[in-house]
């Protein structure tokens, strides 16, 4: 491994009220792979800004290869070499992919004239040295979001980075996309960049990580080799205890009463003649690789998008589903993937929140709310959900994500669903909360609800599903009882590369 | 918002203490009402527009709505149609043009800002068609008792049997202003469409995913807007006892104005019917305590100006410090 490149020392950094971090350690080498793991809140975005300049720790040292080092900005460590990409990335959407990486530092003509085909040119030499296809002349907002990572990439090496910093690069990402992003950061690595990794998905750092840096609640827990640790040792340091099983063992089990099906489901162009049922009691995942239309499959139930055919069934009774509203009132409850965007409003207090999908049954039949009946339907949520919160009328975004989602489970729940869709009910959410979350779904089907659980993540459904739908391009490829399969077999039915049903 | 909110109140407090210790006449009973008198059209439409922001919208027709549904009333009741029907068809027309509104935001899904700014030439055009740009004059005399009447006025003889006011009475538009503060304020903290108004501003995919019919909500809020110009239209034509069809220009503003220095958040989501009751006599008594100072209109203009960017920018550089 190479020399030092980027170190800091007891570095503490205190917000008010809050110790971000306390006397933390860090070293980057030169072509390593250094992941940086913690729960939320555990400091890893606090020791990334000072890192890139965007905070100055209240002591402790930053060293950048040997020497002490103070950035004002982020503008000044970018100068320096060290980069960072964003989990939402920072493009923009209208430019060009070589105005983007270029975006402030355009090359000149005499004049003052920007120099468009030097600059295309000099892109076109970035993206080469990634070894990714896309054309600088292209405007952003027509790339899929993992090419406009790419674009985040050579937009960092245009400064000559040294230091790279990646925070959940691969929460948007497929599969395919993943192994492609993989292969971009060997190469970095071969060319002697040093990156310091962020993830929430430990299993893939298996494929990429050299060492591994783990913080709690803002301190500093060790750095090791990454070959020298298991995955169980690394969750059981990001959380301070043991977690004996990755997820809740599953106390209950389909019945035999269909409470729900879909049949001949279209949506043209999107969705293809999709039909299942789901069980009272049962946990279906869906898997499938992005674009697949997972998420649309779930947004055609409930309403949210328009469909061209195929029917829905409740107890054997026939929905008329034009809107969230006629799915709503028949019983069906959606969790969206983008909780902050489409599940909560996250300005308003957390119990018009969970009250938000039945204020009727809260208020008089003329609207007038009752105040008291909402604090205490709030208030029962709260204990039987386990949503940690001072009070009921907390502002939902001061939670955090797992509690965050167990409030728009309390919405459903008080709207007495009897489907609830999941969709992607984990993405963000640190270890102890998923674990949560895993449990509450496993509480829920034990009460006689069918739940639909869309997800990213193989290893999850494997984990708390019954049976798994596999979507392939917006047909139903394939439908593995869960006991059965294997991530493997899954891969394929997503990949198109069999199909059950054909 | 919550900063905002106490500069607001602090800064009405100010004005008050320094416009009384300044201005020898400003603080009598007399001028008060005056006060009141002055702000509640300014309130009326403040707590319209409210509504629209709340939910993410704008109301730039509200100026023009008053001059119709003014224009209307005066027109109707000059023809012998009795005065309070003539009101209720002023009123009407100014539902009228909030619910066109609403349908063109929701139903043609037009930016808030194109739709009112499209109803903000087609009401003040309507208005200056049917009257031929002329005021409407030589109305009944009860045309004139909503805007200039008062409610316990107290007279006494005196020895040269002349009536002497001793004291001139809550005049109508006040008592109106604190009824329709009242409900409206209801309406948006404990009733069911204020619960909804304020989903659809924070999250409309949020609300609409929750079975909130985020179109009718909106269409309610531009309906309120409407209606509350619509009052103010009536009231203020009433007081001059003439239906104007150039009445009201720009009058948007000011409600906008009031709306925001209360604390309303254009982004929509926040807001509330106090903090726009705050901003609106700000601007009311900012209006009266200056005008008794004699400074001139422009001068008031200049200060308004920099009322409106202090309060927001207050509220800023105290979310800034936050961060």
């Amino acid at each position: 491994m190479g020399e030092e490149l980027l170190r800091v020392e007891n570095v503490t950094k205190r917000f008010p009220g809050v110790l971000a971090l306390d006397r933390v350690h860090f070293e980057l080498r030169r072509g390593e792979v250094h992941a940086l793991v913690g729960e939320n809140g555990a400091g890893k975005s606090t020791l990334m800004k000072i890192l890139s300049g965007v905070y100055r720790p209240d002591e402790g040292t930053l060293y950048y290869k040997g020497k002490p080092v103070v950035f004002h900005n982020a503008q000044e460590a970018q100068r320096a070499g060290i980069s960072i990409i964003y989990q939402e990335l920072n493009l923009m959407p209208h430019l060009t992919v070589a105005q983007n990486i270029f975006i402030g530092r355009e090359p000149l003509r005499f004049g003052g004239y920007i120099d468009d085909r030097q600059m295309n040119r000099q892109a076109r030499e970035l993206l080469a040295r990634l070894h990714v296809d896309i054309d600088p002349t292209t405007p952003v907002y027509v790339l899929p979001l993992s090419k406009r990572q790419m674009v985040e990439i050579a937009k960092a090496l245009s400064f000559r980075s040294e230091v790279l910093i990646m925070d959940e690069p691969t929460s948007a990402l497929t599969e395919s996309e993943i192994d492609e992003l993989f292969k971009v950061i060997h190469q970095l690595k071969q060319q002697g960049v040093g990156i310091i990794y962020i993830s929430h998905r430990l299993e893939e750092l298996k494929h990429i990580a050299d060492r591994v840096t783990v913080l709690r609640d803002g301190k500093y827990i060790g750095t090791y080799n990454y070959s020298d640790i298991t995955l169980e040792e690394l969750v059981s340091k990001m959380v301070g205890r043991t977690l004996e099983h990755k997820f809740p063992p599953r106390t209950s089990s389909p019945t035999g009463r269909k409470i729900f099906e879909v049949k001949h489901l279209t949506r043209v162009g999107v969705l293809h003649d999709i039909s299942f049922e789901l069980y009272e009691g049962e946990i279906l995942g869906i898997a499938g690789l992005m674009g697949a239309g997972r998420t649309e499959l779930a947004r055609a139930i409930f309403g949210a998008d328009p469909k061209d055919g195929g029917e829905i069934y409740l107890r054997g009774r026939r929905l008329e589903i034009h809107s969230p509203i006629d799915a709503i009132r028949a019983g069906i409850g959606y969790l969206p993937e983008d909780r902050k965007l489409a599940g909560l409003a996250v300005e308003m207090l957390l119990c018009e929140n969970i009250t938000m999908a039945n204020v009727e049954e809260i208020s008089s039949r003329m609207g007038v709310i009752f105040p008291l009946r909402e604090r205490k339907v709030a208030e029962h949520y709260v204990r039987e959900l386990d949503i940690r919160t001072p009070s009921v009328y907390q502002v939902v975004k001061n939670l955090s994500g797992g509690n965050q989602q167990k409030v728009v489970v309390a919405k459903w729940l008080f709207r007495k669903a009897k489907v609830l869709i999941f969709d992607e009910p984990t993405r963000g959410i640190d270890v102890g909360a998923k674990y949560a979350i895993h449990k509450l779904m496993d509480q829920l089907a034990g009460q006689g609800i069918g739940i639909i659980m869309i997800s990213s993540e193989l290893p999850e459904l494997l984990g708390m599903t019954d049976r798994i739908l596999v979507l392939h391009e917006g047909r139903l490829a394939g439908v593995l009882r869960t006991r059965e399969t294997t991530q493997e077999e899954i891969l394929n039915y997503a990949a198109g590369l069999v199909s059950a049903l054909s | 918002m919550v900063v905002q909110r106490f500069v607001a109140i602090s800064a009405l407090i100010v004005l008050f203490v320094v416009f009384s210790v300044t201005t020898p006449k400003f603080f009598t009973v007399q001028n008060v009402l005056t006060v009141g008198l002055q702000t509640s059209t300014m309130a009326f439409m403040g707590i319209g527009v409210t509504y629209v922001i709340i939910t993410g919208g704008i109301d730039l027709s509200i100026g023009s709505v008053i001059a119709l549904s003014g224009v209307v009333a005066g027109l109707l009741s000059r023809a012998g149609i009795a005065v309070w029907v003539s009101f209720l068809c002023g009123l009407l027309v100014a539902m009228g043009c909030g619910m066109a509104n609403g349908l063109l935001v929701t139903r043609l899904s037009l930016p808030p800002f194109i739709a009112t700014l499209g109803m903000m030439q087609i009401a003040r055009g309507v208005a200056l068609q049917v009257t031929g740009a002329r005021a409407v004059a030589g109305l009944p005399e009860k045309f004139g008792v909503l805007g200039n009447g008062a409610l316990f006025r107290v007279t006494v003889l005196s020895g040269d049997g002349r009536q002497v006011v001793t004291f001139p009475g809550i005049p109508y538009p006040v008592i109106i202003m604190v009824v329709v503060a009242c409900v409206f304020n209801f309406l948006l903290r404990r009733h069911r469409i204020g619960r909804f108004i304020y989903a659809v501003g924070s999250n409309e995919e949020a609300a609409r995913l929750s079975g909130i019919d985020v179109s009718r909500t909106k269409i309610v809020a531009y309906l309120v807007s409407g209606a509350l110009a619509g009052l103010t239209g009536i009231v203020m034509m009433s007081r001059i006892v003439t239906a104007q069809p150039n009445a009201g220009v720009g009058y948007e503003l000011d409600a906008i104005a009031s709306a925001v220095i209360g604390g309303t958040s254009l982004m929509g989501g926040s807001g509330t019917i106090a903090g726009t009751m705050i901003g609106a006599f700000i601007i009311g008594m900012l209006r009266n305590g200056l005008n008794m100072q004699g400074v001139s209109y422009f001068i008031q203009q200049i200060i308004i100006g920099l009322v409106i960017i202090a309060a927001v920018a207050a509220d800023r550089l105290q979310r800034r410090s936050e961060k």
